[in-house]
């Protein structure tokens, strides 16, 4: 192994110090400071999607009660949710935010490596949220196309916000992807080039591998959206015809000739599927984190976690045509697909049996984070079983376009991460405030979120089962639909509200803590990562001490080693001398 | 970031490449000119093609001379686009298939001349 | 960093069992310019493989594109003989971008600035001729964005999208070499060394390299 005397070229830089409020915490060139401006932005938006969310809810568990939603606005309501949960909330935090707060600080660097570039890319982020949002002051309100925007659809008449919403839609999107990726080169290039001295690519926590591969994948997989944001909008303003077949609409045959709405759906998924990855990779890695460092005990088969998250990143661009089983494509896919999709189950089954094995007999601490951690692993081999179902292509069939399906997405990429994204808050908080979050307000957060979901989502498989389709705005007296769906529906809703509600004790806990939160300390976890060895908490601007980052001796795992007088070794202790190194990864 | 660790290599390399990059060009344009069709024109130009890029990501952008660590990191992620690109195509001329098998239009289209002006 | 490097001695796998950085003595600014041209690849293929599918899947005659971008020379029409220029024009570009690089890392700056204005000019010159290019065949042939007098639509919407979506890629490199050019002229990389010239040449080489590609689907096809 080549561990060599390099010093990294951060040792010696000078950050500058900011002198203006603004420069300090709006145009602030700190990775922290541009880490929480994320995570604030992306709870904001979240909790406008949530809202929309309860609205739908209101309108399915109590059809022809509120007279404000008519289906033109129920369908916007279900675009905005699911482009603003999976894109403005799950990929700006977890990777604009956490990527950007723990990156340099679990490497050991002082910033990113074009801290001038990270920053921008927050106000673009900014930007396209606020192009997104101005949807819904456009005329005729925002897309209603569903999140996945399928042409021809999607531009033509009929579909709400067809003539305003659309554009912002696709427009928010591109400036979206202008925004991920300048801040993604910064954390891939940091990751690559910018560690401290011994902290090998082998040595690194889990939480930087997820948000490193997820970052790759980012950056590969969002021009496919890119492109095809591109090519509607051409297609909805100067009338090209990419994705637009010969059509008739409404009694008139529009001019479009020729194109391929499959084209759309194979670009849109080469991004889509990625994307799922995208949002599940780095939960897997911080949940792996939280785990270990809760239950006292080395993460089990690390370098298998590691291959693993490789594995995943570059298997899941090459089972995107999953989501399209039921479109017409070229009959043969469905049998390539189906065969990789399943591939891409056991280095995800990997992770499971490693987090649970790393529980095995381990001195769990039912900590707050490790509550959200352990809700975590439950709830994603829900999602992840039924995503067995859906990956074979004579199950999915039946069940394409179904209640089962929403069931599946929201506990495999909706629930499971926002789980984490919960977990690691409480988790990091200490460190970015240094107050503790409010451990009974987090209790009674985990208990109703946690069983909450499961009263949302178990009732959703089963109306799948009995063929309740989803994205209608109301099933009326359908003769397919089982009477006990209505009473379902109602208990869905409602638990719905409650957990909605009951993410204001999560808020008000982060604003109350920050000022009425004790004191955290500089490790109160007890953790070995370089983040909790900072000389200050929060850390200032630079991280560490002037002139001089930490060196690293060993992997981030030493927890509970015989023979220690404490039960954690941080990364930074220097290995005994006549011990040789038993667990550190070469 | 030391000034003199950077690429140096002769000029005269430069000026080859250059030379070469014509070669192809024009053999490539040649292909074009003389109007071979098939898998002979496919099989040269594209042939050209790879040859001329190699040059340049090679030579001009040094990757010849760069670790091996960035050409793997490099080179190989754009695996992914040739199984998007050997999938679409497949699915292009199925799509294709169906709208003559549905559609019944001319199952070999010839271009058109262009309109005279 | 002077030992031998290349393919004889693959140290792929220490490189990416090393502390501190994968790419050894490799600046971050060009690691982060190799990201991005990475990322850059997969925005181009997507163009590409769309142009791809329409065109494949299209029922109605593609036009020839060696006729349709003929151009008369001394009174016959010569195929493609604008788009020979533009290739000769940006290959040329490359040429002289390569050799800036190659002053700039000798410390001659003023040579390298002028190497690198005439880079960026080159590139002036081929948005200019493709600027021609576009004004004939929407004056000349009728083609527009949304249907042309000579078959599938989708010819000139992906002719327009793709080429135009190059350009301005050459447009930014344009602009982007004028900038480092004249920094470069002031002295301004006297002491931090002169990656940047480098940096921006791997731009300005893909940007060829993405032509490459163009003119072999695009034109040749």
């Amino acid at each position: 192994m080549a561990v060599e005397a390099q010093v990294p070229y951060q040792e010696a830089i000078e950050v500058h110090h900011p002198h203006s409020w603004v420069t300090k915490y709006w145009f602030s060139q700190d990775h922290k400071v541009i880490a929480i401006q994320y995570g604030i932005t992306a709870i904001g938006v979240g909790l406008v999607a949530l809202v929309l969310s309860a609205l739908m809810r209101l309108q399915l568990g109590f059809p022809d009660t509120f007279d404000f939603i008519d289906p033109e606005a129920y369908y916007q309501f279900i675009t905005m949710h699911g482009m603003i949960m999976v894109i403005y909330l799950l990929t700006a935090l977890l990777l604009g935010g956490f990527g950007n707060y723990l990156i340099p600080l679990m490497c050991g660097a002082r910033d990113m490596v074009f801290p001038f570039v990270n920053m921008i890319s927050y106000h673009v982020y900014f930007l396209s949220v606020i192009v997104l949002l101005a949807s819904y002051f456009v005329p005729g309100g925002p897309t209603g196309a569903g999140w996945t925007l399928y042409p021809p659809q999607a531009i033509l008449e009929g579909t709400p916000g067809v003539d305003w919403g659309i554009l912002t839609m696709l427009g928010s999107l591109a400036i979206f992807i202008v925004a991920f990726t300048m801040g993604g080169l910064n954390y891939v290039t940091t990751i690559l080039q910018a560690r401290t001295r011994g902290m090998t690519l082998m040595r690194m926590p889990l939480s930087v591998w997820g948000i490193f591969i997820a970052t790759v994948l980012g950056l590969l997989a969002f021009p496919a959206l890119f492109v095809s944001a591109i090519m509607m909008l051409l297609d909805k303003t100067i009338g090209t015809s990419f994705f637009m077949p010969a059509i008739s609409s409404m009694g008139e045959t529009l001019d479009y000739s020729g194109g391929s709405p499959l084209l759309f759906q194979h670009l849109f998924w080469f991004f889509g599927h990625p994307e799922v990855y995208i949002v599940a990779l780095p939960a897997f890695g911080i949940v792996s984190d939280l785990i270990s460092t809760h239950a006292r005990k080395n993460i089990f088969g690390y370098r298998m976690m590691v291959w693993a998250i490789v594995a995943i990143g570059v298997l899941s661009f090459i089972v995107w045509a999953h989501h399209m089983y039921v479109s017409g494509m070229h009959p043969w896919f469905g049998f390539f697909f189906a065969t990789t999709t399943l591939i891409i189950a056991v280095p995800t089954a990997i992770k499971v049996y490693n987090w649970t094995l790393t529980l095995w007999r381990a001195n769990i601490h039912l900590t707050v984070p490790m509550l959200f951690a352990i809700a975590f692993v439950i709830t994603f081999v829900m999602g992840g079983i039924t995503g067995l179902f859906l990956g074979n292509v004579i199950v999915d069939v039946p069940l394409s376009d179904t209640y089962f399906v929403v069931a599946h997405f929201h506990m495999v990429m909706g629930v499971s991460p926002i789980l984490v994204i919960f977990g690691a808050i409480y988790h990091w908080y200490p460190k970015m405030t240094g107050k503790m979050l409010n451990d009974t307000l987090g209790h009674i957060h985990f208990w109703v979120t946690f069983l909450g979901t499961y009263i949302i989502y178990y009732p959703m498989h089963y109306l799948g089962f009995v063929g309740v389709p989803r994205r209608y705005f109301a099933n009326g007296e359908m003769a397919i639909i089982d009477s006990s769906v209505e009473m379902l529906n109602q208990t869905i809703t409602v638990a719905a509200l409650i957990v909605g509600i009951f993410q204001a004790v999560f808020i008000w806990n982060l604003i109350y803590s920050y000022f009425r939160g004790k004191d955290s300390g500089h490790n109160p976890w007890k953790a070995t990562t370089l983040e909790w060895q900072t000389p200050e908490t929060p850390p200032r601007h630079g991280n560490w001490e002037d002139k001089k980052l930490p060196t690293v001796h060993r992997w981030a795992y030493d927890y509970s080693v015989p023979g220690e007088e404490d039960d954690f070794v941080p990364q930074t202790v220097p290995q005994k001398a006549v011990q040789a190194e038993p667990q550190s990864a070469t | 970031m030391a000034a003199d660790t950077g690429q140096q290599h002769p000029i005269s390399v430069y000026f080859w490449i250059w030379a070469l990059l014509f070669v192809f060009s024009a053999a490539s344009y040649t292909v074009d000119y003389i109007g071979f069709q098939g898998y002979m024109r496919w099989a040269l130009i594209i042939i050209f093609m790879m040859l001329k890029a190699g040059f340049i990501v090679a030579i001009f952008m040094h990757m010849r001379w760069e670790r091996v660590a960035l050409i793997t990191a490099i080179l190989v992620p754009p695996g992914a686009l040739l199984v998007l690109v050997a999938l679409m195509a497949m699915e292009s001329d199925y799509t294709w298939a169906t709208r003559i098998l549905y559609f019944g239009e001319d199952p070999a289209p010839v271009p058109l001349p262009p309109p005279s002006h | 960093m002077a030992e031998a490097t290349g393919w004889r001695n693959l140290q792929v796998v220490d490189d990416w069992a090393a502390d501190v950085e994968v790419f050894r003595g490799v600046p971050w600014g060009k690691a982060m310019m190799w990201i991005f041209l990475l990322s850059d690849t997969f925005i181009f293929t997507c163009f590409l493989t769309a142009y791809m599918t329409v065109r494949m899947t299209t029922a109605e005659p593609w036009p020839n594109p060696s006729e349709v971008f003929a151009l008369e020379a001394f009174g016959v029409p010569v195929p493609l003989l604008l788009i020979a220029i533009m290739t000769f024009i940006l290959i040329t570009s490359s040429g002289t971008m390569a050799m800036a690089v190659n002053m700039g890392y000798r410390r001659r700056r003023g040579p390298a600035a002028l190497l690198m204005v005439i880079t960026a000019l080159l590139g002036a010159s081929f948005v200019g001729m493709q600027a021609f290019e576009w004004t004939k065949l929407i004056t000349d042939e009728g083609v527009r964005p949304w249907g042309n007098p000579m078959g599938a639509p989708q010819f000139g919407s992906t002719f327009f999208m793709i080429t135009g979506f190059h350009g301005l890629h050459v447009s930014a490199g344009v602009v982007y070499l004028a900038v480092v050019a004249w920094r470069v002229w002031r002295g301004r990389y006297e002491k931090q060394g002169y990656d940047i010239v480098e940096i921006t040449g791997l731009y300005w080489h893909f940007v060829d390299l993405v032509w490459v590609f163009i003119f072999a689907f695009f034109y040749l096809w």
